[in-house]
């Protein structure tokens, strides 16, 4: 007995020391961090809440990133799911190479994220470009993707969307669980596949939609490396997201201190979301089992 | 028959005291830089040439410039720095404010300190400290792209008037996409700099205060001599520069087609610009331009990168000796070549004589020929840089008036020199 709870000990370990080096003790090291003037080259000294009053007082920039990041939060979580259950819902079809259309819908989600996947949006997106090529041979005038700060944001926030193919696959799973009966009744009683969609579909798949809710949010409040890569936050801090300001704070102008507060607000900020969406998970994601009507 | 069987032994024994001692002090070093293409080639071939000749592994850890001030922070934080550091010389103070940031080079003797002058052993101390060794002295020089002008038959400019009526000719003669010259990030910021620096003869920071020595109207004018850039049609505009992402100078078709026919960088990257030109197309360093009524040509000149030891190495004399090899030591020299631009030191100077690329030679001579203030190393602090790059582009977009942007910029950059008061 004593044997199989050390090997059960053992099996754990990795885990447990991966999760205190990388994520438990740089987390509570950078809440301490967070009270403190610290360069990176000599100790931390102790400021209390100066850091986070600068923050909230005086901080042009950091109010400026909050609100690029909350808008580009806002756009592309629900553009992705949307979108994601749009093609899962399409892929739930028995169409013919279904399995090779599943799997190239899926591929940017393991590109997506690449360095390599910025860098060629990059150039898709560029004044003289793919996207702006095909714009022409459509007769139609080029677009100033990077360059006008309107429009910067959203070509980030494309590439954010691209990715959709996690959520998806998460849909399309939810979509395959669906008691085929309820369509059965359905159809017997009438209903169109509209009607289906919006009254079958959609209230059994609002646990995996609260799901994926979540951990795109999350994702897109974390996004980096697409917006370092391509336009390092500019022009006019318009894709100046909130990691590259604790990024820059951090390892550009060796604020550590002042970074970590950053952070924090971050985290803050995706914590009360996270919860409001779970408060409001009560009115509108059903369970199997649910007594709710 | 007893004696040869001795002698066997002897050797044996002997052969095998020299093996181990070629072991025992064999050290497994690592080496960062950052750089272009060609000084990529040179320094792995000069570690290896030069981890051969002491018995020790030298590893490169290279990149381009972009990330590597923050991936030198992070490991200088976590102390896992490589043993053999390039450091941007303004960088010192931040990494080694008291001079304890790295080894003492001073302590370390394999290096031959006297192929340095006073002025360059001082350069690289901080507090006293011998915290680097100056590699050369670089500075900003004029590139042209020689075939660009000669299509359009116009001369290369040897003054801003004349760089004007060339770029209104050239951009009537081959079209206008065409472009003389390139201003974004912090060369923008330089060329502000120029300005400013050749009508009134001060750099940014005045040592004696440690603060903006120029007035709101001086730098009002420098940065609308960056305006003028944009509406003559030398430069791009921000917003057209933006259009294409981030994406460096010499990875731009437009500079590899000579449709951006010039620029101001350092000296020692002159192939890093010249190698991406397509087949033909000729680079030229040339002469400071020179404004009307100008007190100074305004170079940027300042010790270049510094070569330093990490204070953690496990084996700082291995590495003080990979570092002597590769300044002041035939192998190294031999390889480095002019890669980091003409060598500070007296060893590398004297051997290297009138070898390397002549444009390299002819781009430092300009540097070391023209005139202009002594340069702080604040003109390159992280939040310096930002403030300018900041305010210029909110000025190039129209959010702001070229006064407004001098008066933005000296009152940060005032704010972070305070801080080291």
């Amino acid at each position: 007995m004593k044997g199989h709870r050390l090997l059960g000990l053992g099996y754990l370990a990795p885990y447990v020391i991966g999760l205190l080096i990388f994520t438990a003790i740089p987390f509570i090291s950078s809440f301490y961090l967070s009270f403190t003037s610290y360069d990176l080259m000599s100790e931390p000294r102790w400021t209390g809440l100066a850091n986070y009053e600068r923050l909230f007082t005086r901080d042009r920039t950091f109010i400026k990133s909050l609100n690029v990041t909350l808008l580009y939060v806002f756009l592309t979580v629900p553009l992705k799911l949307a979108f994601a259950l749009f093609i899962a819902a399409i892929l739930n079809y028995r169409l013919k190479f279904i399995g090779l259309f599943r799997t190239a819908f899926y591929v940017p989600s393991i590109l997506g994220g690449s360095i390599a996947i910025a860098v060629l949006w990059r150039y898709v997106f560029a004044s003289e470009g793919l996207a702006n090529m095909m714009l022409a041979t459509l007769g139609l005038a080029p677009v100033d993707w990077f360059g006008d700060p309107t429009n910067a944001l959203f070509t980030i926030t494309l590439l954010r969307c691209w990715q959709f193919g996690s959520a998806m696959v998460i849909f399309l799973a939810a979509l395959q669980s669906i008691d085929k009966s309820l369509y059965e009744a359905a159809a017997i009683d009438g209903a169109g596949k509209v009607r289906t969609f919006f009254w079958i579909t959609l209230p059994l798949l609002t646990p995996v939609i609260f799901f994926n809710l979540i951990m795109q949010m999350v994702q897109a409040f974390q996004e980096f490396n697409g917006p370092y890569i391509i336009t390092q936050g500019g022009p006019l801090k318009a894709t100046y997201l909130l990691p590259l300001y604790i990024y820059d704070e951090a390892f550009k102008k060796f604020n550590m201190g002042y970074a970590s507060s950053i952070a924090w607000v971050l985290f803050a900020i995706i914590t009360v979301l996270t919860l409001v969406a779970f408060w409001s998970s009560k009115k509108w994601v059903f369970y199997a089992g649910d007594k709710r009507n | 028959m007893r004696t040869k069987r001795m002698i066997a032994a002897l050797a044996t024994v002997a052969y095998g005291a020299l093996a181990f001692g070629t072991t025992a002090h064999a050290a497994e070093l690592r080496m960062a830089w950052w750089g272009g293409e060609s000084r990529h080639v040179a320094t792995q071939k000069a570690i290896a040439a030069c981890g051969e000749k002491y018995g020790h592994t030298v590893k490169g850890e290279f990149t381009g410039f972009d990330g590597y001030l923050e991936k030198l922070t992070t490991q200088m934080a976590g102390k896992t720095e490589a043993d053999i550091i390039q450091v941007n010389w303004p960088w010192l103070p931040l990494f080694s404010k008291n001079g304890d940031g790295f080894a003492n080079l001073r302590k370390l003797k394999a290096i031959d300190l006297s192929n340095w002058s006073e002025a360059d052993l001082s350069a690289g101390s901080m507090n006293g400290v011998l915290q680097g060794l100056s590699v050369s002295t670089t500075g900003r020089v004029f590139f042209f792209n020689a075939t660009t002008f000669e299509k359009a038959g116009v001369a290369i400019p040897k003054s801003w008037d004349e760089f004007f009526a060339a770029t209104a000719t050239i951009k009537e003669k081959l079209g206008k996409d065409y472009y003389t010259f390139n201003a974004v990030k912090e060369t923008a910021q330089l060329l502000t700099t120029l300005a400013v620096v050749q009508k009134t003869g001060k750099d940014l920071v005045d040592p004696a205060t440690n603060r903006v020595a120029w007035t709101p109207e001086e730098l009002t004018e420098g940065i609308s001599f960056l305006g003028k850039l944009v509406e003559t049609g030398a430069i791009r505009s921000q917003k057209e520069e933006a259009a294409d992402g981030n994406v460096n100078l010499f990875e731009k078709p437009a500079w590899a087609d000579g449709k951006i026919a010039g620029s101001y960088e350092w000296d020692s990257t002159y192939s890093k610009y010249s190698d991406p030109l397509k087949d033909g197309q000729v680079l030229k360093p040339v002469a400071m331009l020179k404004l009307p009524n100008a007190v100074t040509e305004g170079v940027y000149r300042k010790p270049s990168m510094v070569f330093s030891i990490s204070k953690n190495s496990k084996d700082p004399d291995a590495a003080a000796q990979i570092v002597n090899c590769l300044l002041n030591e035939p192998e190294g020299i031999d390889a480095l070549g002019t890669s980091r631009g003409l060598p500070a030191s007296k060893a590398a100077a004297a051997r290297l004589g009138d070898k390397g690329e002549p444009e390299v030679r002819a781009a430092n001579a300009i540097v070391v020929a023209a005139s202009g203030p002594a340069v702080s190393p604040f003109n390159e602090h992280p939040e310096v840089r930002a403030a300018f790059i900041d305010t210029l582009e909110e000025y190039a977009y129209g959010q702001l008036k070229a006064d407004e942007a001098a008066a933005q910029i000296i009152d940060t950059v005032n704010d972070v020199l305070a801080e080291f008061d």
